[in-house]
């Protein structure tokens, strides 16, 4: 799979999506949004499949949960996986599932030394089940916890050495979470070693308007907005550094034309095509089957 | 207090329930015992309950209209949060939740648009199977009656005391003209044959059919019990109908006499 530039696939966007031709083009779904038996869903994603690359982005494996992996969501995911080889699969570092309630959101717990431990035997649960390596995703964070023993960038690269995994660096979360829980997203971006990088994320955000609470001034990582400029000025930056990835261009709120995603994914591919040669030799050897 | 991942959830999700940072004080730093983070994942996860429930429950929600829907399906999300990450199955529950909802309780046919719209969705993403055409009846008299038909995977079939399927049916147009709840009692059929779901009023006889071949019975008994439901109906033209919605996707041939 070349370093080349995708978009998320809605729904409404199956038939352009299935008519597109661009060079290098490929899509991301949330399994989640096709664990079902059967349905049209199901054949728009395979005739779009049989077109173009596809990624397979999971929310609901709840990684970071203090419980193992939920089997029949693993055996869900498998299925997919197997019906529609994605290039790539990748799940977060976050918890959503706990004592059988399922919170559709991206949660956030202590880095401590034990999570590691939850966390990476549960990532090698999902590679020992798939019968592949995933990308891990940083989340965007709102809430400055204490307890953590250490730091996200520290989190991550550990999991890699200790699982095999790789990283999906969604950018816009790294801008989101230094935001709100003050650090340098630079700093972070420059701490992820460019081995461990399989993928990149570009979403837009929003102020927080603060419905309940008059106005936050959190960044919210809404996905229902362009991606900011800042953004883009980070993602030069850590490619310029790390060399191409696969990147994806996220919208999931007030998603707009098909047309108007497509600028936004022309611009990353135009970066990703007119920067240097990956400087490490597979950029994406993670993601094809374990030996 | 032991401060592992698990009693950081069980903090987490108490702080989710009662709206407060109390439960996870313990991991908050000094003076912020009411961060505004707390409410951007409670509102992100309301947000992914809520629309959830209103794509799984469009008919609902156009006709109690979004302010009313999106109020209910919070105080339903907070009852009956989901249990899976597949949100395409959420809300099993809703339809008996909005029976037993007091202020639904002047939409008395709320639960049943709800029960609908819920099949509409099960049968939308049920097991796919090829319906069989008329092709495969073409059978001798008895050989026929004594076959034993399969219905679809998808199909869903129900009766109401009401009208209550011909108004779900016209709440679910484009443009809903004046609805009114005035048809005798009758039935409806739900089934996805290919890409699209169907949807269907069922008569007496159509519904007693379909009764007795979801039971096992063979086509001979299942147009007996049509005939006995209603014995105007025009039963060729009833079996017609059936093989044309695709509700048969199998026929089980009995042993030859």
């Amino acid at each position: 799979m070349p370093p080349t530039a995708g978009l998320g696939l809605k729904s409404q966007h199956y038939a352009e999506a299935l008519a597109a031709s661009d060079a290098g083009l490929w899509f991301e779904v949330h399994p989640e949004n096709y664990m079902a038996a059967g349905g049209p869903r199901l054949r728009w994603l395979q005739a779009i499949r049989d077109k173009h690359p596809l990624s397979l982005h999971g929310v609901g494996l709840s990684l970071a949960a203090d419980a193992d992996p939920d089997p029949a969501h693993l055996a869900a995911l498998k299925a997919l996986t197997d019906r529609f080889e994605p290039f790539v699969v990748s799940e977060h570092l976050a918890w959503s599932t706990h004592r059988g309630v399922h919170q559709p959101d991206l949660l956030p717990f202590p880095r401590t030394a034990a999570a590691l431990d939850r966390v990476a035997a549960n990532i090698g649960r999902t590679q020992d089940a798939l019968k592949r390596t995933i990308l891990v995703e940083n989340p965007s964070l709102y809430l400055p916890l204490t307890g953590h023993e250490l730091d996200e960038t520290d989190f991550l690269i550990a999991l890699t050495r200790r699982t095999g995994c790789d990283l999906l660096v969604d950018v816009n979360n790294v801008f989101v979470s230094a935001s709100n829980l003050g650090y340098t997203a630079e700093t972070y971006l420059d701490a992820l070693p460019a081995e461990a990088i399989g993928e990149i994320h570009l979403a837009g955000h929003a102020l927080d308007g603060g419905a309940d609470e008059g106005g936050s001034a959190l960044l919210i990582d809404t996905h229902g907005a362009p991606v900011a400029e800042p953004v883009w000025a980070l993602y030069r930056r850590l490619i310029d550094r790390v060399g191409p990835r696969p990147t994806l261009i996220e919208r999931d709120d007030a998603i707009p034309a098909f047309a108007v995603l497509m600028a936004e994914r022309d611009r990353a591919h135009g970066m990703l095509t007119g920067t240097r040669a990956c400087a490490c030799p597979q950029p994406l050897s993670a993601a094809g089957p374990r030996p | 207090m032991t401060k592992t991942l698990a009693a950081f959830q069980d903090a987490f999700a108490a702080a989710l329930t009662e709206r407060s940072a109390a439960p996870i004080a313990a991991w908050l730093p000094e003076g912020e015992a009411d961060p505004a983070g707390l409410a951007v994942y409670r509102n992100t996860i309301a947000k992914g309950c809520v629309d959830a429930l209103a794509a799984n429950f469009p008919t609902v929600a156009s006709l109690v209209g979004d302010d009313w829907f999106r109020a209910a399906a919070v105080l339903f999300a907070a009852e009956h949060p989901p249990a899976s990450a597949a949100l395409l199955a959420y809300g099993e529950a809703f339809p008996d939740w909005l029976a037993a909802f007091p202020p639904a309780a002047d939409l008395p046919y709320l639960p049943a648009m709800a029960w609908m719209d819920r099949r509409w969705t099960t049968a939308l993403f049920a097991q796919e199977a090829e319906p069989l055409t008329a092709e495969a009846f073409a059978l001798e008299p008895q050989a026929l009656a004594a076959a034993r038909p399969r219905l679809h995977p998808s199909l869903t079939f129900a009766w109401f005391d009401s009208g209550l399927p011909s108004l779900w049916r016209a709440a679910r147009e484009p443009e809903p003209g004046e609805m009114e709840l005035s048809e005798p009692a009758q039935g409806v059929l739900i089934v996805r044959p290919h890409d699209t779901v169907h949807s269907r009023v069922l008569d007496l006889a159509g519904h007693a059919f379909l009764t007795a071949a979801a039971d096992g019975a063979t086509l001979g008994e299942a147009i007996t019990a049509a005939g006995e439901a209603d014995p105007a109906a025009d039963l060729a033209a009833l079996f017609a109908a059936l093989i044309a919605d695709g509700v048969f996707s199998g026929l089980d041939l009995g042993d030859t006499p």
